[in-house]
């Protein structure tokens, strides 16, 4: 299989999908459905830095998201003075996300497997009751509101936004598997004390793996609340935006960014989609749909991520595209399966 | 010279002393075997050697330069930094909403006013003012604690025996098994011939340096008798392999001193001859050997000087031949004779 083309088909296919979509009867319209699924790449892209290249279990990514889409709010709402602009105040989420980031890594990567999941689980929830309670600054629980845009197909902007970046973080990041630097995450992956004896900085190596994730689900965030021109409240970003981001990376394939790329589509498009549309169908169909909370599909979501996490973990604990491990040695003439192995 | 200077180095488990107060030293060329009965401390002084494990007491010297980092000019910058730092969070954090409202909030009004940077850091900084220093300077206080113990129990750590020159290899293999076998000694592979950005956006550099660095891991495959191997995955290898893979891993990093941790263990007596000549070969490429062994095959076949460890205490040393002739040596491995 080439490689390349298969990623530039995906890219051009999801590239043309808001003018396919015009083609379809209104039922079948996607409109910004996919837009949200190709963010949610972006963060699973980072939490694989950590979970899948790293080997580190972070259960607080959300977090990272809140603290991304507030610092971008903060810093383009017309409430304060600071406007800065789209591009300002992605690049000034980030920053502030990987600044908490390192805050809470500093003392904690000594920790390893449980007790660092345990951390970051607990700095999940404490992020969310920070940014509902500092209120001067966030307006608590009543979030931001940033100037809404206009147009009935607003949402192509951030669609292709979330696309051009998820193609370059693509490309970013499979480059990086294929240094020094991938090969370091690696091997503190596989044996840490290991690396270190080989001359890896194992500490250095996995704190800028935890850098990289923070700043990849605050741009996340920041993304986010862009397309909603909108903070989100602080109930937003709660453990269960953290397990999204989680199962897309273990469902598609930790370590794998193809595979990670797959789980966010079905894990997004599940949970926006698929169930949506079969809420709406049985709507249609005139079944009742207030007065039991299990009606709605939308519901079940967890349901349904949990038995596919089970099924995964039983059938295919690779993720449905395992990594590659053994990568191919780079060619003089361009690069991609030299070996062939899928 | 001695190239490595152990001296009255003791290591304590809880009640136990694994090493009592060894001392020995490793010149620099030589192949020097550490043996002893199962028990006798050899692999726990490997690991106080390579920084594993800290030694309760006494110390090792490489080169000239002491196992433990000394505070250097960097390590003190880094706590200063650190101290600076945690200070001026805390000082802004403690009062983070106050500070909001007087620089940003009531400077702005909701786009009533003009804002301007200056006059909201004048702001800013008479609030922090107001606050006193008592936030900063606990929060310094803090943080230069921190830092410090992080450089206390970071001075002495296998990444600082690495850099000084001290490769090792582990009694229970630790390859990075999922990892090719090349990719396992590119790991190892000291210097670094390109940057984080070279290697994110492909330049040019990293393209050189990445062919360069799999030449040479190419290399150091060929003289372990591996390079067939090159693109499995490391953990597939057969038992002897996998040794082999560890000592090319080690020497990838450029060692002065390799330490060998039974290296002909499962091995047998064909491969632990080919394992003989590639340990001559290292030391013809200008290391130094310390090796664990029990194969006296081995040992005797290449050692310049044995040293013997019983019970964590060192009693006997010298070449092979003395060595094997010592009645100490010899009670230690057989027991003493019934009267």
């Amino acid at each position: 299989m080439n490689r390349p083309l298969a990623w530039i088909a995906a890219l051009a296919l999801v590239a043309a999908l808001p003018w396919i979509d015009l083609l379809l009867p209104p039922y079948w319209r996607l409109g910004g459905d996919v837009g949200p699924i190709l963010e949610l790449a972006i963060a699973a892209l980072g939490l694989n830095l950590l979970v899948g290249n790293a080997g580190l279990l972070n259960l607080g990514s959300a977090a990272f998201v809140a603290v991304g889409a507030y610092a971008f709010s903060i810093l383009t709402t017309v409430v304060y003075p600071f406007q800065i602009g789209f591009a300002g105040g992605a690049i000034g989420a980030m920053a502030v996300s990987a600044l908490v980031g390192a805050v809470i890594a500093a003392p904690t990567l000594r920790l390893r497997g449980d007790y660092l999941a345990i951390v970051t689980l607990g700095f999940g929830e404490i992020a969310k009751d920070l940014v509902t309670n500092l209120d001067v600054i966030t307006s608590g629980a009543e979030g931001l509101t940033l100037e809404p845009a206009s147009g009935a197909r607003a949402w192509l902007w951030p669609y292709y936004l979330a696309l051009a970046i998820l193609a370059v973080l693509v490309v970013a990041l499979t480059n990086l598997d294929r240094s020094r630097f991938g090969r370091a995450l690696a091997a503190v992956r596989e044996d840490e004390l290991a690396a270190s004896a080989s001359g890896v900085p194992a500490r250095r190596a996995k704190l800028w793996a935890f850098l990289g994730c923070a700043a990849l689900c605050g741009l996340y965030g920041a993304l986010y609340a862009n397309r909603l021109r909108f903070s989100g409240l602080p109930t937003n970003y709660d453990f269960q935006l953290s397990l999204v981001i989680l199962s897309a990376v273990i469902l598609g394939g930790m370590g794998s960014i193809p595979g990670v790329i797959i789980g966010a589509f079905i894990i997004g498009g599940l949970n926006s989609i698929v169930l949506a549309k079969v809420g709406d169908l049985l709507v249609r169909l005139g079944l009742p749909n207030d007065s039991n909370s299990l009606a709605s599909p939308t519901n079940w979501k967890f349901l349904i991520f949990g038995l596919c996490l089970i099924l995964m973990m039983r059938f295919r604990p690779g993720g449905l595209v395992p990594a590659r491990r053994v990568a191919p040695a780079p060619r003089a003439s361009g690069d991609g399966g030299a070996h062939g192995a899928a | 010279m001695a190239l490595l200077e152990v001296d009255a180095l003791t290591v304590r488990f809880g009640g136990l002393t694994a090493v009592d107060r060894v001392g020995f030293s490793v010149d620099e060329g030589q192949i020097v075997s550490l043996i002893g009965p199962n028990g006798a401390g050899k692999t726990t002084l490997f690991n106080a050697v390579t920084a594993v494990h800290p030694a309760s007491s006494g110390r090792v010297r490489f080169a000239g330069q002491d196992l433990r980092a000394p505070l250097s000019f960097g390590a003190m910058a880094r706590i200063l930094l650190m101290a600076l730092g945690v200070g001026a969070l805390v000082q802004v954090c403690s009062d983070i909403e106050g500070l909001w409202q007087v620089a940003v909030v009531d400077r702005f009004d909701y786009g009533q006013q003009a804002w301007a940077v200056r006059d909201a850091w004048h702001a800013a900084v008479r609030h922090l003012r107001a606050q006193g220093p008592w936030p900063a300077l606990v929060g310094g206080m803090v943080g230069a604690a921190a830092a410090f113990n992080a450089w206390r129990t970071g001075r002495l750590q296998p990444l600082r025996a690495r850099r000084l020159g001290i490769a090792r290899t582990f009694q229970n293999i630790r390859l990075f098994s999922e990892l090719s076998v090349i990719d396992n000694v590119l790991v190892g592979l000291a210097g670094a011939p390109y940057g984080p950005l070279a290697a994110l956006l492909r330049l040019p550099r990293w393209r050189r340096g990445e062919t360069a660095m799999r030449i040479r891991a190419r290399d150091l495959l060929a003289f372990v008798g591996l390079e067939r191997f090159a693109d499995v995955p490391a953990g597939g290898l057969p038992y002897g392999h996998q040794r082999r893979l560890e000592i090319a891993r080690a020497l990838a990093g450029d060692p002065r001193l390799l330490l060998l941790d039974e290296p002909a263990a499962g091995m047998n007596p064909a491969e632990g001859a080919d394992l003989i000549e590639l340990i001559r070969a290292i030391r013809a490429r200008g290391v130094t050997v310390l090796l664990i062994e029990h194969h006296m095959n081995v040992v005797m076949g290449i050692s310049d000087r044995v040293v013997v460890l019983d019970h964590g205490v060192r009693i006997a040393e010298g070449d092979p031949k003395t060595v094997s002739c010592d009645p100490k040596v010899i009670e230690a491995y057989l027991g003493k004779e019934e009267a």
